[in-house]
């Protein structure tokens, strides 16, 4: 036990109390955070900017907005219904699309207006919000995902998560879904995270439920020295999320489409610290490097840039191999 | 940096005036830092059961009464339709009378109280200070007066003092027993071994030595049918003491004296009155003694001891309630275990105390298996969120009275300590469980869950503590250092234990230098 703590110590492993401490207390003031929780907010914003997200069809403010419930649901490729609040992709429902008498979930079932209604209602009561206050439901455009980790995802959508300190983004990794996490690609509940190279957005290794791994359990295909496909544009959308946010401490959510590329998702300002996981190494080194960083006066490109430079000096060896 | 540089002086701060204030109660004026010598308190009840055939009733009992060294809290008189009157002699002690005047049925009467008892040291009430006539008692005839006389002087010539005079006595009617002169002098009317008690007090007050018989209950195990002890008391020269036939109690309850009966019931039949005692693991005796004792220092300004004893019992669970949050911050920032809500397990912790921690844990675990259950069948129903939670609220409400009216038949503590079992929280636990079942897993719901349990009996376990309870309520500023070790673990940044798991790997590919 002693010698493991002393490993994690040498390798700069990050843990919560100091996350929250050094990072989210320090770089998150709370009066920002509003910005990120509410997801309308984090589009509109993101959007003003020029950044990518996808379409917000419609708002489901209050009970009496049920009935615009259908017509926004009316869309031939899906939509996907999900808390402006809620946190860790919880009441997140995706629709395919129409079916005969009703919709068709992410996951094969047929889904009936007054299914889709009462997980509105739920939403609406805050049953998903961070801190149980009532919500606001979104329905927005479901993406078509890039078919590039089709060979090692499982139903769902895979997304990339960028961390970024002071605008500057210094660690990444791709989730997946798999067929224990049901499609959804959240590390807890047994997406597979996968480290990316931040200089090239090459994969590198993975791991599930907070275990190493190089193959995905249900394609057994290796993860690593897979290509992430408009790399730098994902790391510019993540460190505008800095300037149009102004947190210092942030972890962009962003997806490929298929037609329309990168998309930011959503921003998080309490990443988790599993990436240290899927990229084998801990963060400290690379924290303290952008801390000390001068970046007065960077441009968002400049701050691409000096990630990628701090990340080539500070990264060890072992992770590349 | 200087926000850590802060911290770390405040809680220095805080510190520093807590365990001055501390230094001076335990140097300057001699506080004692444990709780001393443990005494339980008893749960008492006179139970009686009778049948009546319409005419009037009417009841007397003995009941405990209170004085300087023992106590008498929490009395209930369960009197069904009868008339009650309290009536207090000097002479011989408090008495409960019961009257009916024209009852049919059988009949229940109950009394019931916490007692504390009284040791072999504690001292005899002041009456027994007093100095008492020499005189031969008056009910002896002329021939047993001339014996007693002869007898007693007889005594007294073989005795150096008062204080053997006293013992000598004792042994030739208690351990003589064969004499034939005592023989002769036990006053007839008087059932063993209440006539040689009486006997003897008798003696020793011809003797100058003020004596008496009393009669009460040894608390010594619990017993569903206690019986009423008999022993005497007597003062020499300025010292207490009493001599018991048979072995010594090392706890026992005086309820009267004299040689009256304790209970006297006219107009009843097929009478069976029960006394019983139990004994209650309560630190309620804590509170008491400290209420004794009397307000004497500047300190103890900051002191609860000048409150009511009623509010004072609010505030030694209160104040443990700190005690139990700094083991939970301990085991979320330094272990890192997960529970359902921040400070829900305290809570639970707090509901443990009405239940003791076994039948607490059992219960909550059955109540939460059976809320679960209930929630996810109205999973099905697509309620409103609000709704549902009253659904389950009331759901748990119902299991709880099952619950009682179950366990009434077998252990009535359990059965009656259920209805304060803490119904919100159980709803708000079974919400989170469920929705953390369903977005996450039946096993991290289920790992949450018994992680809060954990802390919730850890927490009980100190808040209930005596020495914790003990110096927590009688240095009121040691609730500063916990404060201060609070704003230091606020501080910490390193490595949660459950982290040290959950990374181990990352431990092994560091590169070692």
């Amino acid at each position: 036990m002693i010698r493991t703590w002393l490993g994690l110590r040498r390798a700069g492993v990050l843990g919560i109390n100091e996350r929250n401490l050094r990072l989210i207390n320090d770089y998150n003031p709370r009066r920002l955070m509003r910005l990120v929780d509410d997801k309308t907010e984090t589009k509109r914003l993101a959007n003003a900017a020029g950044i990518q997200t996808p379409e917000l069809y419609g708002l489901i403010r209050s009970p009496a907005d049920m009935r615009n419930l259908e017509k926004l649901l009316d869309h031939p490729d899906g939509c996907v219904i999900k808390p402006a609040n809620g946190s860790q992709g919880n009441g997140i429902q995706v629709i395919l699309g129409p079916m005969r008498g009703g919709w068709r979930r992410s996951n094969g079932q047929r889904a009936l207006l007054e299914d889709l209604k009462f997980h509105v209602n739920n939403i609406l009561s805050g049953m998903y919000s961070l801190s149980g206050q009532p919500d606001v439901a979104m329905i927005e455009y479901r993406v078509k995902f890039d078919d590039v980790f089709d060979p090692i995802s499982f139903g769902g959508v895979p997304d990339i998560r960028i961390i970024v300190l002071r605008g500057v983004p210094y660690v990444a990794m791709v989730r997946l879904p798999t067929a224990e996490s049901d499609g959804k690609a959240n590390l807890h509940k047994g997406g597979v995270g996968v480290g990316l190279d931040l200089v090239t957005g090459r994969t590198m290794h993975g791991m599930q439920k907070g275990k190493t791994t190089d193959i995905h359990p249900d394609t057994a295909n290796p993860l690593g020295n897979l290509s992430v496909p408009h790399w730098d544009e994902m790391l510019l959308m993540a460190a505008k999320a800095y300037d149009v946010t102004g947190l210092g401490y942030l972890g962009a959510d962003i997806v490929l489409d298929k037609g329309k590329g990168p998309m930011l998702l959503e921003l998080n300002a309490r990443p988790g610290l599993a990436i240290q996981v899927a990229n084998r190494m801990g963060l400290r080194p690379l924290i303290e490097a952008v801390m000390k960083a001068d970046i007065d006066g960077l441009t968002a490109e400049q701050r691409v840039e000096l990630g990628k430079k701090i990340y080539r000096e500070h990264v060890p060896e072992h992770v590349h191999a | 940096m200087t926000s850590t540089f802060h911290t770390r002086l405040l809680a220095f701060v805080l510190t520093a005036i807590a365990l001055t204030i501390f230094g001076i109660k335990v140097f300057q004026y001699k506080y004692p830092l444990t709780p001393g010598e443990q005494t339980t308190t008893w749960d008492f009840e006179i139970y009686l059961d009778f049948d009546t055939a319409n005419q009037p009733v009417r009841i007397e009992t003995f009941i405990p009464s209170a004085s300087d060294s023992r106590r008498v809290s929490q009395e209930q008189y369960y009197n069904g339709a009868f008339g009650l009157r309290l009536e207090n002699s000097d002479g011989t002690g408090r008495k409960a009378i019961w009257t009916y005047r024209y009852p049919n049925d059988r009949k229940v009467l109950r009394y019931r109280a916490r007692l504390e008892g009284e040791t072999e040291r504690s001292p005899l009430p002041p009456e027994m200070h007093r100095p008492v006539d020499k005189s031969a008692p008056d009910s002896l005839n002329d021939l047993e007066r001339q014996a007693f006389l002869v007898w007693s002087s007889d005594m007294r010539r073989r005795s150096a003092d008062d204080d053997s005079l006293a013992e000598l006595i004792l042994q030739e009617i208690f351990v003589h027993k064969d004499v034939d002169e005592i023989a002769a002098l036990l006053p007839t009317t008087l059932p063993p071994p209440l006539d040689r008690l009486m006997l003897a007090s008798e003696a020793l007050q011809s003797q100058g030595i003020q004596a008496r018989v009393a009669n009460g209950v040894y608390l010594d195990e619990a017993r569903r049918r206690a019986e009423v002890q008999h022993w005497l008391e007597y003062s020499v020269d300025g010292q207490d003491k009493r001599y018991f036939p048979g072995a010594d109690p090392k706890e026992f309850f005086t309820i009267w004296y004299g040689t009256e009966e304790m209970i006297r019931a006219n107009g009843v039949f097929d009478f069976e009155p029960q006394i019983s005692i139990q004994p209650i693991d309560s630190s309620t005796s804590d509170v008491v003694r400290t209420a004794a004792r009397e307000a004497r220092t500047p300190v103890e300004l900051f002191s609860f001891d000048r409150l009511p004893v009623t509010t004072q019992l609010v505030y030694q669970v209160l104040i443990t309630i700190p005690a139990g949050i700094v083991l939970l911050v301990f085991m979320r920032q330094f272990i890192g275990i997960e529970t359902l809500g921040t400070f829900m397990p305290i809570l639970i912790g707090i509901a443990f105390r009405e239940t003791a921690l076994l039948n607490g844990l059992i219960l909550f675990t059955m109540l939460v298996g059976l809320g679960l259950a209930m929630r996810f069948y109205l999973e099905k129903l697509r309620l409103l969120l609000v709704p549902r939670l009253a659904v389950v609220l009331i759901f748990i409400v119902i299991c709880m009275a099952v619950i009682a009216q179950i366990f009434n038949g077998a252990n009535m503590r359990m059965g009656l300590s259920i209805s304060l079992f803490p119904m919100v929280i159980l709803t708000m636990t079974i919400e989170r469980m469920s929705i953390m079942w369903e977005e996450y897993s039946a096993e991290d719901a289920i790992k949450a869950g018994a992680g809060s349990m954990l802390v919730a009996s850890l927490s009980y376990l100190v808040m209930t503590n005596q020495h914790i309870e003990f110096l927590l309520f009688n240095f009121p500023e040691l609730l500063l250092v916990l404060m201060a070790a609070c704003l230091l673990m606020g501080k910490y940044t390193g490595l949660r234990l459950s982290e040290i798991i959950r990374f181990r790997e990352l431990a092994k590919v560091a590169p070692p230098k």
